[in-house]
């Protein structure tokens, strides 16, 4: 379904869903950095900048609760989430990078064992992508086979036109729900032209290539020349859209507490660390090897997809400068 | 829970201690009893799964689970006290309330192995994983051929299970070598001396028509292989269970992997053929 919906109407739809109690999600400055988080008006969106983390937390946040526990003498009780935890949200003006990373994590936490705590707001959350109009020279989703007009991941999907309204076009049911539910706001669709999409400074490349030599290269001089220089700081994990690994830690006291469910890096040493001492990736190249290898093989090998949208945060805050776009690319070459 | 369809996958159930032994100074195995009456009854996993065991407020732990699934109404852990959560549990006395989450991973493929001979080999505190097996053998005693178990640890004092060492040795329908590293033996040891490769050689169990078990730390694995193969076990005939750090045992949380292979969820039972195929990275 094809419409236009003009900036005004975008913002009444905004405030509507906020009055009538939807959780309203979107990119917009928390004290100086985006970020994609609650907002209260739709005054408060800000799509100007790529927020700082993905839209992965929309899902999967930094920590949550997964179940809290009391003890009385040799009794413990648990206690359940409560459902409520889950409202109906709108997540509104998503980069496409961003957007398309959220159907590859319904894999892993979809596939055999079910984790609700991802899948439950995916059911209630209603994805509205924005088409990118600018990219810096750390972009390349267009090398991993997206382009910043990229529809995956959204229910209702806005490029910018040049009078400031947009146009929309749907992409499920959710989408569709979304606009029959609020017809007075959305137009037939318009001759007017829109801004014209970022182009990032990248080249295609061959996935299938990369994935082929990480293949036959579990050992290779490359993963040492790499991550000599990596401090294991994890922030490429945590700016990741699509980079899911967690750890589960209790929180509190002997008497009562919080379990909680946290992200983690696999570039930590202590991610893969025993407790009897051993370590089977003990070394930073071992580690970051891991980073390569799920995102361009292990989660291909298992789903049938790729691990990374190119987003770019990974090199942007990277304090050594490793380029993930270069090394997939200096492997394809191979 | 959001509804009746959907539950949350890392709510642990909870089991009362029913029995505490001390198996060596620091390795202490729990007997629990679920304590919804139901589960009692429902809980069913097979020789070679897994568990994630909660001391409250401090977290999750990773065993096998080392009772037999023959043996029905209570499960049973063993564990070394090594860290943050391993000391708490160890600190749970009899009544106390702990978590339990599992079966998880897939198990010993049990009914391939009726009609063959059993040779288990292990090392230390590798026990635990081999003893699920064994005692399902022993408990169909009638469907297996010979049993031979190969157990060595250190010292005499890190030799796990004593009673059931001891039980196996009385059995004639068992053959038991139990072996501990020279210097590790005391004024009363009636058992050999000498490191678990070394004494599996010697014992030299045939292998026709046999499956070989070996558990043990990376070391004692690595030499034990080659002694398997000149012994003439195929790949195919050797089992082995494998041990990573892991938080959901659901494979979620991405970090018990060896190359492509969850272990949570591949493993943790492999044959060395699979062992081998893998990259060395356990």
């Amino acid at each position: 379904m094809q419409k236009y919906i003009s900036q005004q109407n975008l913002t009444t739809l905004l405030d509507t869903l906020i009055k009538q109690g939807t959780r309203v999600v979107a990119p917009h400055m928390n004290a100086g950095v985006p970020l994609y988080e609650p907002i209260q008006s739709a005054a408060d969106m800000a799509t100007g900048q790529l927020p700082r983390r993905s839209a992965k937390e929309a899902f999967f946040p930094v920590c949550e609760d997964i179940m809290s526990y009391e003890k009385e003498g040799q009794r413990i009780s648990l206690k359940d989430i409560d459902p409520a935890r889950f409202p109906e949200t709108v997540l509104v003006g998503v980069r496409p990078c961003d957007a398309a990373a959220i159907p590859v994590l319904d894999e892993v936490f979809s596939w055999d064992y079910k984790d609700e705590f991802f899948l439950e707001r995916r059911k209630k959350t209603t994805i509205i992508g924005l088409a990118c109009t600018a990219a810096d020279d750390a972009c390349f989703c267009t090398a991993v086979g997206l382009f910043p007009g990229e529809t995956k991941g959204s229910d209702l999907f806005l490029t910018p036109l040049e009078d400031g309204g947009y146009a929309c076009e749907s992409y499920s049911d959710k989408g569709e729900t979304l606009i029959n539910g609020n017809k007075e706001l959305f137009a037939e669709p318009t001759k007017t032209k829109a801004l014209s999409l970022a182009e990032p400074q990248t080249e295609k490349i061959d996935l299938k290539k990369v994935k082929s030599w990480l293949d036959e290269h579990f050992e290779d001089p490359l993963w040492d020349g790499i991550a000599t220089r990596c401090v294991g700081c994890g922030a490429c994990a945590f700016v990741c859209p699509a980079c899911h690994c967690f750890d589960i830690v209790d929180e509190g006291t002997e008497k009562a507490g919080k379990r909680r469910k946290s992200w983690d890096a696999c570039g930590f040493w202590k991610f893969t660390h025993h407790a009897s001492g051993h370590n089977p990736r003990d070394l930073q190249p071992k580690r970051y090897r891991n980073r390569i290898m799920h995102k361009f093989k292990y989660y291909d090998d298992k789903f049938g997809q790729t691990l990374c949208t190119g987003c770019g945060r990974c090199v942007r805050v990277c304090p050594v400068g490793i380029d993930i776009a270069s090394i997939v690319e200096e492997i394809s070459k191979k | 829970m959001c509804d009746n369809t959907n539950k949350n996958i890392y709510l642990p159930y909870l089991a009362t201690v029913a029995e505490v032994i001390d198996e060596t100074p620091d390795v202490r195995t729990l007997k629990l009893v679920f304590q919804d009456d139901n589960l009692r009854e429902s809980f069913i996993y097979r020789a070679g799964q897994f568990a994630e065991y909660s001391a409250f407020g401090a977290g999750e732990a990773t065993f096998c689970i080392a009772s037999s699934p023959t043996r029905a109404g209570y499960i049973e852990c063993s564990f070394r006290s090594v860290g943050r959560v391993t000391e708490e549990l160890r600190r749970l006395e009899v009544g106390d309330t702990m978590g339990v989450r599992g079966p998880y991973g897939n198990s010993y493929p049990v009914e391939e192995f009726y009609g063959k001979n059993m040779v288990f080999v292990a090392g230390g505190i590798a026990l635990p994983p081999l003893r699920t097996l064994i005692w399902n053998c022993l408990d169909q005693r009638d469907k297996f051929g010979d049993i031979t178990i190969v157990y060595g640890a250190r010292t005499e004092a890190d030799l796990v299970y004593k009673r059931e060492l001891h039980e196996w040795q009385e059995r004639s329908d068992v053959r038991l070598v139990k072996t501990v590293d020279p210097g590790g033996n005391g004024p009363e040891w009636d058992g050999k001396v000498g490191f678990v490769p070394t004494i599996l050689e010697e014992t030299a169990p045939a292998a026709e028509n046999t499956i070989a078990l070996v558990c043990g730390p990376p070391i004692m694995i690595k030499f034990t292989l080659p002694v398997l193969e000149k012994l003439g076990f195929t790949d195919d005939q050797v089992y082995t269970t494998l041990e990573n750090r892991m938080k959901c045992g659901l494979g979620k949380c991405g970090r018990c992997n060896v190359g492509n292979v969850y272990v949570c969820k591949d493993g943790p039972v492999f044959t060395a053929r699979q062992i081998k195929a893998m990259p060395m990275e356990f």
